[in-house]
């Protein structure tokens, strides 16, 4: 399934995230809720953030490719304040983590957990992948594997 | 050849820092403190052939001063020892003679509430009113709050290891009258401060200010015929190393600060044996932390602990090994938010002895190591011959 936006598109349905030539695909991809990061064509390495050139081999046979987005929970912060952002109420401290991806050590994906308790999001808890929608548009989160698909 | 040594800080001065919204300009506090310190060297702006620091430009300051010519200028990036080490190089190179280097604090709208009121600070800050990403991210300052909770998973340390940096800030900035925050801080205040970004509290994070710093850069050779003793440049390194963003970095033992501590080892003349002040960046508390762990002060994870059993209870402060004092000055958790250049200025000013109630007596070496973990951490041993 493709999802054929133009690049004046993609900027207006994202206002605020830095799109370029280099991470348009990862943006794309969301649009049809997949989580896509940049792998080499070439050694086969997963790189994030998205970069132009493979950084291990130097290839640029770089795409953005799914990933399953199952993973653990690397670094978890709560913000008791922060950006204004559609459908987060900061008077329930709110989470951010990094993920450490199982498709490669190292590879890693920051989002928030959904449908957790905070006292729950912890270093070393496993997750996966699931989709909310932030003003009209998916965005990729995290929810805690042992919870209720 | 190396400019080890071959370059000095002839002098260093500040306007001091507050934490609220002055009336007046970057370009007004960083003239205040360009012209003490021109005079305090006993120059003229004629001698002055480089400009280098961040806000206001360096045509502006320029204009501002009136420093009728310059035959070198940067706009390096904050903290501050990408500029001391740049102009350093620039000197040592032969591009100019003599480097003012200044850097102006200023409470802007997207560090303070109350800046954000101001109209002049709010159109003074681009981007303002453009669109800004969500708050799932780990960029910028909120990746430190990241990193703390990973320091704290590992190491299995608490928030009362963050405590002890800050309360020793506070009680450093106590004996400093160019500090903002002066009021002893206990850790029953520290514990019960608003938490920010979880697990990092208020009193976690650095204090934003209004004030400026700054320097005379210049050869060793002319710093002797100026006012005040030549504090000569040993080392200086800016480290990065390739996973540098902040949800990336590996590990909190293999970041820029390794880079740092390596190279001030290989290039320096002199280690942590051998200071006599200690400036570690505290940007955020686990920043401070982790240099200490990173520069083999102790084990990695045991900062906390470390400073604890250096700490000289009637001062509220730790004193290393009862002598090495850690951000005498109150750093930027308590003196204000400098970008490293009052870590530099207080270094210089000890190494002069011109430190006031502060000064660590015949203090002779300085180890400063600014900065961060990714795109930041950077490293300066000075001292006096």
């Amino acid at each position: 399934m493709t999802v054929d936006v133009s690049d004046d598109e993609l900027v207006q349905r994202f206002p605020g995230e830095p799109i370029t030539h280099d991470n348009a695909a990862h943006y794309r991809g969301r649009l049809r809720r997949e989580l896509l990061l940049n792998r080499c064509g070439d050694c086969g390495r997963w790189h994030a953030p998205p970069k132009p050139v493979c950084p291990d081999c130097w290839s640029t046979r770089v795409s953005a490719q799914p990933v399953s987005g199952d993973g653990v929970i690397f670094m978890a912060i709560f913000l008791h304040r922060g950006p204004a952002a559609p459908g987060v109420d900061y008077r329930t401290p709110y989470p951010v983590v990094t993920v450490e991806l199982d498709e490669q050590e190292g590879l890693r994906f920051t989002s928030t957990v959904v449908d957790a308790a905070n006292e729950d999001i912890r270093i070393g808890a496993p997750v996966r992948l699931d989709w909310t929608d932030r003003a009209g548009v998916p965005m990729p989160v995290f929810a805690l594997q042992d919870s209720a698909s | 050849m190396s400019m080890k040594d071959r370059v000095a800080i002839a002098g260093a001065s500040t306007t001091g820092f507050v934490a609220k919204n002055l009336n007046r300009t970057q370009a007004s506090l960083a003239a205040e403190a360009c012209v003490d310190v021109i005079r305090k060297c006993g120059i003229t702006r004629e001698d002055v052939d480089g400009l280098c620091g961040s806000w206001p430009s360096a045509a502006v300051l320029q204009s501002v001063l009136g420093i009728p010519e310059l035959t070198w200028f940067g706009n390096p990036v904050i903290p501050m020892v990408d500029h001391v080490a740049t102009a350093a190089a620039a000197v040592h190179a032969g591009l100019c003679e003599v480097v003012l280097v200044y850097h102006a604090a200023y409470r802007a709208a997207w560090n303070s509430g109350s800046a954000l009121k101001d109209p002049f600070r709010r159109i003074a800050t681009p981007g303002l009113s453009d669109p800004h990403p969500g708050p799932e991210t780990m960029a910028a300052a909120v990746g430190y709050t990241g990193w703390a909770s990973r320091y704290m998973y590992e190491y299995g340390v608490t928030r009362e290891d963050l405590g002890v940096v800050a309360i020793n800030a506070r009680s450093n900035a106590g004996r400093n009258p160019a500090a903002a925050m002066r009021a002893p801080l206990s850790m029953d205040d520290y514990l019960s401060a608003p938490m920010i970004r979880e697990p990092l509290s208020l009193y976690d994070m650095d204090l934003a200010v209004d004030g400026a710093d700054a320097f005379i850069v210049t050869t060793t050779e002319r710093a002797r015929d100026m006012a005040l003793p030549p504090v000569l440049i040993n080392a200086a390194v800016l480290g990065q190393v390739r996973h540098n963003e902040e949800d990336q970095t590996i590990s909190l033992r293999q970041h820029g600060q390794q880079v740092v501590i390596e190279t001030l080892k290989a290039k320096g003349d002199f280690w942590i044996d051998d200071v006599d002040v200690y400036f570690p960046y505290d940007g955020f508390t686990p920043i401070t932390l982790n240099w200490i762990d990173n520069a083999g002060w102790c084990k990695p994870g045991e900062a906390g602990a470390f400073l604890r059993e250096h700490w000289v209870a009637e001062e509220g402060r730790a004193l290393i090994n009862g002598r090495i004092p850690v951000n005498p000055h109150g750093g930027s958790l308590s003196e204000g938010a400098t970008q490293a250049s009052g870590h530099i200025r207080e270094a210089v000013h000890q190494l002069q002895g011109v430190a006031g109630d502060r000064q660590v007596a015949g203090a002779r070496r300085a180890l400063i190591t600014a900065g961060g973990f990714f795109f930041n951490a950077q490293g300066l041993t000075l001292h006096r011959t």
